[in-house]
C-alpha cells in the first residue's frame, strides 16, 4: 500500500516535470570564440553582442520560432585562437551537442575554416566578422557574409574618395598581414588609374615597436593623404608618432583601430578627423534601430561597441532572429529564407546575393568630436567629411 | 640622409631601448642568480600595466604613483612564487641539476594562470587611457611627454640597478652568486636571501615596465608574450647573467630597429633584428658580454 502510493506519486511528479519541460524547451545556439590566445583581445566586441542579444530576446519572452516563443541557451567553447580547434568545435556542436542553431566565430580565417563543416553537415550559419575577396569563392549554400568592407571595394571607393578631395599625392604604409595586404594589392592599380602619385610605399612586419623611421620618410614627402593600413598595435604607433612628428596631411586614414573603444579613450581629440573603414554609425537616422542598439550596448558593458565588428555581429543575430521567426528551426527552410529575404537590421536593409551582402554599400567612417560618422559615399553620409585638424597643441 | 643624424631617430631609439633594457634586466637577474627561465616575465609586465590602467581609470591615480604599487604587488607575487614553487626545487640536489628545464614548465604554468586570470577578471577588451600625451620639443626632436617619462624612468632605474649591483654589499653578493654559485656559498653568502631578493627585484622591474607601457600602448591580458620574447633575445644577445650586457643589448636592438629601418626599409625590420642576433651568436655563442660557461 505504502509502496504503491510512492510509485504513483513519482509517476505523477514525472509527468508534471515533463509537462513543464515541454512548455519552455530552450533553443540551443552554439558557437566558438577565441577567448584566449592572440586574437582574444579582438573577440569581446563580438561576444558581448551575442550576450546582449540573448538577454534582450529572453527578456522579451524568448526567440520566436515560427510562432512559438522559446528561451535562448548558448553552448559555447574557446577555440584558443586556433582555426583547427574551431573546426573541431563546430563539428562537435553539430554532431555531439546537437545544437539547434549556430553563430559565427570571430575573424576571416575562422569563417573560412568553419564553412567546410557547415557545407558537410548542411547547417546554415550567418557569418559576420569576415572580409576578404576570397569570400566570393565560397560556394553559396550554408554561410553568408553581411560585411561590405571587402578589400577590392574598399580600394575602389578609396580611389573615388581621394579624387573627390583633390588628393594628388599619397603615402601608403602597410602591415604585412592578410587584410591590409589584400587592400594594398587592389589599391595600387586604383591609385594609378586615378592619377594619384604614391610618394611613400613602406611595408612592415608584425611586432614592430617603432615607426619613427618610416614616418620621417612620410613627413618629408609632404603627401596630401596618408593611408596607414595598420592593425591596432601599429595604428597606435602611427597615431603617437604622427603626432610627435606633426604630420599635417589633410587626409589621414587608419585601417583598423579607430572603431574600437580604447582608441577614442587613448587619443581623445587627437583622433578627430581620422578616416577608417566601417559601414555603421549610430547617428544614421535612416536606421531607427541603430541608436537603441548603441545605447543598450553602452548601458550593459560600460564601453562603446566596435563600429565594425559589433555592428556586424548584431546584424548577423538580427538576421538569424528574423529568419527563424519565418522558417522555424528546419535547416533547409532556414537556408531558403536567409538566401531570399530582405532583412531589417541596425544597418538598414540587408539582402544576400549568393554569399555576399548585395544592399549595403562600402563606406568610410570618420571620427568627429569623438563620434563615428559615415562620410562616404555622400548619399549615405551622416556628416560631411572634414580635413584632419592639426594635432592638439601642448 | 640628414634625417639619419636627426635627434628624432635618436630619441626613438632611446625610448624603445630603455624599455627593452628594463624588461630584460629583470629577466636576467632571475636567470643569472638561479638559472630559472621565467617565461612568465612578459605577463608580469601585463599585470603592472593593468594596475596602472585601473588606478588611472577608477581613481585618476597617475601611473607615476601607481607604478610603486605595481612594483610592490609584483615583488610580493615574486616572493610568493619563489617560496611556494621554486625553493623546493632548488634545495633538492636531484632537481637542481634539471632546474633550467623544470623552470620552463613551472613558469609556463604561471604564465597561463596569470593570462587567464586576467582575462577572466578584466575581460579581454583592449584598454587604454590618455596621460601626458602633449608633444614636447627638445632641440630638433619632438617627443610625447609620456614617452619622455618612459625613457627617463626606465633609464634611471636601469642605471640605479646596475650601480646597486656594483657598489652595495647585497649587490656584490648577487653578482657573486651569478658568477660562481657554489663558491659564493663557501664565502658565507646566504643564497636563500639573495634568491628571494632577486625574485622580488626582477618581478618588480617587470611590473614597472608594465606601468610605463600602459601610458603608450593598449593593455590586454595576452599582451605579455612579445615582451618575453624580446627580453630573451636581449639577454641571450648580451650574455646570460651579465646585467650590463642586457642594458647594452636593449639599446643595440632598438638601434638596429630604428636606424636599420631608416637605412634600408621597414620590411627588413625583423630580418635585421634576428639576423644580427644569429650573427652575434655564431661569432660569440655566449653573447656579447657573456663569460665562457662550464656546462653544469
Amino acid at each position: 500500500m505504502h509502496r504503491k502510493s510512492i510509485v504513483t506519486f513519482m509517476a505523477l511528479a514525472g509527468l508534471v516535470l515533463a509537462g513543464l519541460a515541454q512548455a519552455a524547451e530552450p533553443v540551443r545556439i552554439g558557437f566558438s570564440l577565441s577567448k584566449t590566445g592572440m586574437f582574444a583581445n579582438a573577440t569581446p566586441s563580438q561576444l558581448n553582442v551575442y550576450e546582449l542579444w540573448k538577454e534582450q530576446v529572453n527578456a522579451a519572452g524568448g526567440l520566436d520560432v515560427a510562432g512559438e516563443r522559446r528561451p535562448i541557451e548558448f553552448v559555447s567553447y574557446d577555440d584558443q585562437s586556433n582555426t583547427g580547434n574551431a573546426v573541431k568545435i563546430y563539428e562537435k556542436l553539430i554532431t555531439d551537442d546537437k545544437v539547434d542553431l549556430l553563430l559565427a566565430p570571430w575573424g576571416t580565417p575562422f569563417h573560412f575554416a568553419v564553412a567546410a563543416v557547415l557545407e558537410r553537415h548542411k547547417f546554415p550559419m550567418i557569418g559576420n566578422s569576415a572580409a576578404s575577396v576570397q569570400l566570393r569563392e565560397i560556394k553559396p549554400g550554408y554561410i553568408w557574409f553581411p560585411t561590405s568592407a571587402i578589400p577590392d571595394k574598399i580600394a575602389e571607393e578609396m580611389g573615388k574618395l581621394l579624387s573627390s578631395r583633390g588628393v594628388k599625392t599619397v603615402a601608403v604604409t602597410n602591415l604585412q598581414l592578410p587584410f591590409s595586404l589584400e587592400i594594398k594589392q587592389f589599391l595600387m592599380p586604383v591609385l594609378e588609374r586615378a592619377g594619384i602619385k604614391v610618394v611613400v610605399d613602406e611595408a612592415y612586419p608584425p611586432g614592430i615597436k617603432d615607426m619613427t623611421a618610416i614616418l620621417i620618410k612620410v613627413k618629408n614627402a609632404k603627401p596630401d593623404a596618408v593611408l596607414s593600413l595598420s592593425y591596432p598595435p601599429d595604428s597606435v604607433l602611427y597615431m603617437m608618432t604622427a603626432r610627435e612628428l606633426g604630420i599635417d596631411a589633410p587626409f589621414q586614414f587608419v585601417l583598423i583601430g579607430p572603431t574600437i573603444d580604447f582608441f577614442a579613450k587613448m587619443f581623445g581629440p587627437a583622433a578627430d578627423g581620422i578616416v577608417t573603414v566601417g559601414h555603421w554609425s549610430p547617428h544614421q537616422k535612416a536606421w531607427p534601430k541603430a541608436k537603441p542598439f548603441f545605447d543598450a550596448y553602452v548601458a550593459k558593458f560600460n564601453t562603446r561597441p566596435d563600429y565594425l565588428d559589433s555592428a556586424l555581429a548584431y546584424m548577423s543575430v538580427e538576421i538569424l532572429e528574423q529568419a527563424v521567426a519565418k522558417a522555424g528551426l528546419d535547416k533547409e527552410k532556414l537556408r531558403r529564407v536567409i538566401a531570399s529575404t530582405t532583412f531589417d537590421t541596425i544597418n538598414g536593409p540587408v539582402r544576400f546575393d549568393g554569399v555576399q551582402n548585395a544592399t549595403t554599400p562600402t563606406m568610410f567612417l570618420q571620427l568627429q568630436a569623438g563620434e563615428a560618422q559615415i562620410v562616404w559615399p555622400p548619399d549615405q553620409a551622416t556628416a560631411e567629411i572634414m580635413r584632419k585638424p592639426a594635432w592638439p597643441a601642448q | 640622409m640628414d634625417s639619419l643624424l636627426s635627434g628624432q631617430l635618436l630619441v626613438a631609439t632611446l625610448v624603445v631601448g630603455a624599455l627593452y633594457a628594463l624588461v630584460a634586466l629583470g629577466l636576467n637577474l632571475i636567470y643569472g642568480t638561479m638559472r630559472l627561465l621565467n617565461i612568465a616575465h612578459g605577463d608580469l609586465v601585463m599585470l603592472g600595466a593593468y594596475v596602472s590602467y585601473w588606478g588611472f581609470s577608477l581613481a585618476s591615480v597617475s601611473p607615476l604613483v601607481s607604478m610603486f604599487v605595481a612594483m610592490a604587488l609584483s615583488a610580493l607575487l615574486g616572493m610568493a612564487i619563489y617560496v611556494v614553487l621554486v625553493r623546493r626545487a632548488l634545495h633538492s640536489t636531484a632537481l637542481v641539476a634539471r632546474i633550467e628545464a623544470n623552470s620552463l614548465l613551472i613558469f609556463f604554468g604561471v604564465s597561463v594562470i596569470l593570462q587567464n586570470t586576467a582575462a577572466l577578471l578584466f575581460t579581454a577588451n583592449p584598454r587604454a587611457y590618455a596621460y601626458l600625451d602633449q608633444v614636447i620639443r627638445i632641440g630638433d626632436a619632438a617627443i610625447s611627454a609620456n614617452r619622455l617619462v618612459v625613457l627617463v624612468v626606465a633609464l634611471v632605474v636601469c642605471v640605479a640597478a646596475i650601480l646597486y649591483l656594483r657598489l652595495s654589499m647585497t649587490g656584490l653578493a648577487i653578482r657573486a652568486l651569478i658568477q660562481e654559485r657554489d663558491a659564493a656559498r663557501l664565502a658565507g653568502i646566504e643564497p636563500e636571501r639573495i634568491h628571494l631578493l632577486s625574485f622580488a627585484l626582477g618581478f618588480a622591474m617587470a611590473a614597472l615596465a608594465g606601468s610605463l607601457i600602459s601610458m603608450i600602448q593598449q593593455v590586454s591580458p595576452f599582451m605579455g608574450f612579445p615582451f618575453t620574447i624580446a627580453a630573451f633575445v636581449i639577454i641571450i644577445l648580451g650574455g646570460l647573467g651579465n646585467l650590463m650586457g642586457s642594458l647594452i643589448g636593449g639599446f643595440l636592438l632598438a638601434a638596429i630597429e630604428t636606424y636599420g629601418v631608416a637605412l634600408t626599409s621597414a620590411s627588413f625590420r625583423s630580418i635585421l633584428i634576428y639576423g644580427v642576433f644569429i650573427a652575434v651568436l655564431v661569432w660569440r655563442p655566449q653573447g656579447l658580454f657573456g663569460g665562457a660557461r662550464v656546462a653544469r
